[in-house]
């Protein structure tokens, strides 16, 4: 096996097929990074939705609830599948790729929501009780008061998400669009051995993810410490 | 865009929904134990193991958690055969879960052995606790309400992962989803069908462990 993986190397790594994998490797960030910038903006929305009190609000907070939990509890092939259908049948034409990234944003302002909750929810009672005293509304109070302390918890787990869906992403290949794992699917298809198609994609997926694992360690050993000291 | 909705074509295929949701739970949870096996060896080597051992942990983790588990599968399932291993679409799918969430759980886990405090084992030993003692009565009750609430919450989303079985050919309930499909083209009806049902599983299993965090290891978590 290993004297046919030799052979077939020089055929397979050629400047034509790294290119393909550079530019599937530029996809497959671009997927999960709009679909996460766009997942964050509506995951602040639906975070602060839930922190307000008023009552005439208080449906648009069980919509928001339904929404996290739903979104939460429903896996990324079978949104994708529901978003790609629903497009198809609307008759709306849109690229694939944007079908991959409405079902990333679907996902992840789900999860971004919790995270970004949470991250509010952690900043001390005082504070908030302070910036009531002040007579701030809850968004000068979160944009004057609670971010500002509050986005030092967030930004970890959220990088950290990011860093998942890049992996994720992979399944949006079942529905054509041209990322890493669908390129590595074409050049087995061409008839290279699935070892070396699949094996390279494997790499790329590493040398993408690795250093922003480690700048996910680093941003979370860095914000952290100020507030919560490692004994 | 003139589509009606029928669910009444979808709903008769409930049943077949179910026990495709029903092999999902199996897999998850066959591929969690033995990914809790591998990830509390994983962890003790990581933590307490000696310097080559402790590398070799690092490499694997650092594979499994920064390559998709998709593509971990389709290796299994496409380049193995050029070895000279033929596992069917279930062995590939659950060996290939089970070394994924080995990774992940081994991270996990160690993040609890380091939470351990000197103090506390200290002060068990000032109290006559025997070595066994410490382990059984200080240090694993306290990792274990640690741990709990982030190993509920990989099983959780190791349930979810399990739908990409269906890319194999496994017919769980996302491989079942596309069976009907393929018959009936009601393909929202059946999708979103699929999508209840796997809120209807992940609500239930986080019920079941909420209330096992509770009763077993005191850990208050929440539902909603």
């Amino acid at each position: 096996m290993w004297d046919h993986l030799v052979a077939e190397a020089p055929r397979f790594f050629t400047y034509w097929n790294l290119r393909f994998f550079v530019l599937a490797g530029l996809t497959t960030v671009a997927l999960s990074f709009t679909g996460c910038i766009l997942g964050g903006i509506a995951g602040l929305a639906l975070g602060t939705v839930r922190l307000t009190r008023s009552k005439p609000l208080s449906p648009v907070r069980v919509i928001a609830i339904l929404y996290t939990e739903i979104f939460r509890r429903v896996p990324f092939l079978v949104t994708l599948m529901l978003v790609f259908f629903a497009f198809q049948l609307s008759g709306v034409e849109l690229p694939l790729f944007a079908i991959g990234a409405i079902s990333v944003f679907l996902i992840a302002s789900a999860f971004l929501a919790e995270i970004i909750r949470g991250g509010m929810l952690a900043v001390h009672r005082n504070q908030w009780d302070a910036a009531e005293t002040m007579n701030f509304t809850l968004i000068q109070a979160l944009r004057h008061v609670v971010l500002p302390q509050a986005w030092r918890i967030i930004l970890p787990p959220a990088f950290g998400f990011f860093v998942l869906f890049i992996k994720d992403t992979a399944l949006a290949s079942q529905i054509g669009v041209v990322e890493l794992t669908y390129a590595g699917k074409v050049l087995n298809n061409r008839g290279f051995s699935a070892t070396l198609s699949f094996g390279t994609i494997l790499v790329f997926y590493f040398i993408i993810s690795y250093p922003l694992t480690r700048l996910g360690a680093y941003l979370e050993a860095r914000l952290a410490s100020t507030r919560n000291p490692r004994a | 865009m003139n589509y009606t909705l029928q669910f009444g074509q979808v709903l008769p295929y409930l049943g077949y929904l179910v026990g495709g949701a029903l092999l999902s739970l199996q897999i998850a949870f066959l591929a969690f134990c033995g990914g809790l096996v591998i990830g509390t060896g994983g962890a003790a080597i990581r933590v307490f193991g000696p310097w080559p051992l402790r590398r070799l942990v690092d490499v694997y983790v650092g594979f499994f958690v920064n390559t998709p588990q998709l593509v971990q599968i389709y290796f299994l399932y496409f380049a193995l055969p050029d070895a000279g291993v033929l596992l069917s679409s279930y062995q590939a799918v659950l060996i290939g879960m089970t070394l994924n969430a080995g990774a992940y759980l081994t991270e996990i886990q160690r993040a609890g052995f380091l939470s351990r405090r000197q103090t506390e084992m200290e002060a068990a030993e000032v109290l006559g606790f025997s070595r066994w003692q410490q382990i059984r009565h200080v240090i694993l009750p306290h990792i274990a309400r640690v741990l709990f609430p982030p190993l509920a919450n990989q099983y959780i989303l190791m349930t979810l992962g399990t739908s990409m079985a269906a890319v194999f050919g496994v017919e769980e309930l996302t491989g079942r989803a596309f069976n009907i499909n393929a018959q009936t083209f009601r393909s929202i009806e059946i999708f979103s069908l699929t999508a209840v049902l796997y809120v209807a599983i992940t609500f239930a299993a986080t019920i079941i462990l909420a209330l096992l965090g509770r009763f077993a290891f005191r850990v208050k978590m929440r539902i909603v």
